[in-house]
């Protein structure tokens, strides 16, 4: 567990390390400045990414000096790959919604998800990939009048 | 009798037609989220949101019901996970977990071991409403007195008791509070309009919404860390509710009535302190429950002891009507979940604290009506609908999972209807479930997001009117107290490992 602690740790510390950067010329009160109170915008931010920073060294410094469980953060394989399988078709909705939008993005991955990681004859996964999104078609565009994102089409005329 | 008044005009909101519906369609919608072990009642209300919103623009109090009926509803079917599947549904039904499944299988009694829970969450839930009901306007009167300085001691002390009281690491809940106020300070400063950690991006000026945070963190993060033991089988039991098992109940809380009562008084008061919520109320009253329990059915505790589901149960339920009192009344949320009702108060246009007692006065009196018909509702459906509630768990994991993922989509997206908010989420999502495998506590991070900015304005306002001087959180005698609770909280763990050091030694000498 000590290095994915470590690991962990690190990256946190430089996230704040470059707010604590970007908002270094607010880091102490300025009398001088015509701001309220000569306090300027990055004086809280700083703080608190200071604040982050000085924890997360002295978490880094335990996680390395005290003892840590064996085994690493993760179940097995088959537990990496479950979250695998759930991750990678999440992230191909999401970047390809902006073309094909919502509605086919999502009907795909219904189907996909249905079928491959479900194991579903391909009646039930094509099902699953009209009866729910047409669902939510309604729901959302036509009773809660809430737009959710269009494909290419939309312009060309289709509802979706 | 001004409350009693009060709380007649409160039912006279909720008992109009379209109120009453989306209460009962929250409660519904809660106790099939509180059924679902991947789903909590915290990313079930963040992800119903954007939905809320729409209900705001009809009715603000509608809006209300909708979101504290899906806590309300949580709080019961996290119920149903724990006895009959040995899983808890939500955290706060961990605590069910020890005497609850053990009655269910061992005793062959899950009817029995149900009703109890459920007649225990709404002697709980019922009781907490009472006192909710009489110590709201009180509280919001003092709180109408607070200035900055107070507020910001107010908002100290909601931080410190995240610190204080979560179990994990103190350090971890720090650093994710810094990072929470770091996240909500990104886009320009209310105060100079200055650009702030922005790095010249035009998406971020506008600040990153504390929705889709929320919903990544809680609504992905935790359907990706079940992921991982979804291939494991569940035990299961069948259940059947007889009216028998309901006088049964009544009957062992008619003998545990005191028992329950100060489960209940110690669970609203844990409700109440900031940023805790029903899930330590549910343990500290388990752990009551068999401290003070006569010596021979001490040795039930573990195998189906009827006190072991009552009071966790009662103690949750309050806990969870009391983490709304500081939310309404002071603009501080009781319970993660609280900080999510208290966004969507945000979206919809509302400041939570003591002026809205003033200012929508049937909003808030709405609100406390839903505890009591709420709370109803949800004992009645769980009693009637025990048997089909119990078979979404049969449900296919390959089913739920993309539905919860586009929910999760949907919500982050219809609020500002940007594709950011989109992105946001799943960055989040990956995010949470990491912090939640280095066991970095995300409460901390979500109440800091949801309070970051009003944290931030009362600092900055009692610094610029006291001329810099930081001994104005200590000027009056609400701040002073205030401000020393908040920081011996702070050092309670210090103490408490310092402590710990000192005891390992002498037993080591």
């Amino acid at each position: 567990m000590r290095p994915y602690q470590l690991a962990t740790a690190a990256v946190l510390i430089a996230i704040a390390a470059v707010a604590m950067f970007d908002t270094r010329a607010g880091a102490l009160p300025d009398p001088a400045a015509q701001v309220p109170g000569g306090l300027r915008g990055g004086w809280y931010p700083f703080w608190s990414a200071a604040l982050a920073s000085v924890t997360l060294l002295i978490v880094a410094y335990r996680s390395a000096t005290t003892p840590q469980p064996a085994q690493g953060p993760f179940g097995g394989r088959e537990g990496v790959l479950q979250v695998v399988r759930l991750v990678v078709p999440m992230l191909v909705l999401v970047i390809v919604m902006g073309w094909l939008g919502f509605y086919v993005a999502g009907a795909l991955y219904l189907g996909v998800f249905a079928r491959y990681i479900g194991g579903y004859r391909w009646i039930w996964a094509v099902a699953s990939a009209v009866v729910i999104p047409v669902v939510i078609f309604f729901v959302f565009e036509k009773l809660f009048l809430v737009p959710l994102p269009k494909s290419f089409l939309y312009t060309q005329g289709l509802p979706f | 009798m001004e409350a009693i008044n009060d709380l007649l005009l409160g039912f006279g909101q909720i008992l109009e037609p379209f109120t009453l519906a989306m209460l009962a369609a929250g409660v519904l919608l809660g106790l099939v989220i509180g059924i679902l072990p991947g789903l909590g009642g915290t990313s079930g209300v963040a992800i119903l949101l954007p939905v809320s919103v729409f209900v705001a623009q009809q009715d603000q109090t509608a809006a209300i019901s909708l979101l504290a009926g899906i806590y309300w509803g949580a709080l019961f079917g996290g119920v149903v996970t724990s006895i009959l599947f040995n899983i808890p549904g939500e955290p706060w039904s961990v605590a069910l977990l020890f005497d609850g499944f053990p009655m269910a299988k061992r005793l062959g009694r899950p009817g029995f071991a149900l009703t109890l829970a459920f007649t225990a969450s709404l002697f709980g839930a019922l009781i907490a409403g009472v006192l909710f009901t009489f110590f709201a306007q009180p509280l919001a009167d003092v709180a109408l007195t607070f200035g900055p300085a107070e507020l910001f001691a107010v908002f100290l002390m909601a931080f410190a008791t995240l610190v204080g009281l979560e179990s994990g690491s103190p350090l971890k809940s720090v650093a994710m509070i810094g990072f929470g106020l770091l996240l909500a300070a990104v886009g320009f400063d209310s105060i100079t309009g200055e650009p702030r950690l922005a790095f010249g991006q035009l998406q971020l000026l506008s600040g990153i919404g504390f929705i889709p945070v929320t919903i990544g963190l809680f609504g992905i993060g935790e359907i990706l860390a079940s992921a991982e033991e979804a291939g494991v089988k569940y035990e299961q039991v069948a259940a059947k509710l007889g009216f028998g098992d309901l006088l049964a109940s009544i009957r062992e809380m008619r003998r545990k009535v005191w028992m329950l009562v100060v489960n209940t008084l110690i669970g609203f008061w844990i409700g109440v302190l900031p940023g805790t919520g029903a899930t330590p109320a549910s343990f500290l009253g388990y752990g009551i429950a068999r401290q003070y329990a006569p010596d021979k059915e001490k040795v039930n505790f573990g195998k189906g002891e009827p006190a072991g589901i009552l009071a966790p149960q009662a103690a949750a339920n309050a806990a969870g009507v009391g983490s709304l009192l500081p939310m309404i009344t002071l603009g501080v949320p009781g319970s993660p979940t609280a900080a999510v009702i208290m966004a969507g108060l945000f979206v919809w246009g509302l400041t939570p604290g003591p002026l809205l007692f003033t200012e929508h006065k049937e909003f808030v009196w709405g609100l406390i009506a839903s505890i009591y018909l709420g709370h109803v509702i949800a004992f009645v459906l769980c009693v009637v609908a025990t048997p089909l509630l119990a078979s979404i768990m049969r449900a296919p994991y390959s089913v739920i999972t993309p539905f919860i993922v586009l929910a999760s989509i949907i919500g982050a997206y219809a609020v500002n209807t940007s594709m950011k908010d989109v992105f946001i989420v799943v960055v989040f999502g990956l995010i949470g479930y990491w912090l939640r495998k280095m066991k970095y506590p995300l409460a901390p991070l979500v109440v800091a997001i949801v309070l970051g900015d009003s944290t931030e304005r009362e600092l900055r306002k009692a610094l610029i009117g006291s001329g810099g001087n930081p001994t104005v959180f200590f000027a009056s005698p609400f701040a002073a107290a205030l401000s020393i609770i908040a920081i011996l909280l702070f050092l309670l763990p210090l103490f408490q490992h310092l402590l710990r050091r000192r005891r390992a030694a002498a037993a080591g000498a």
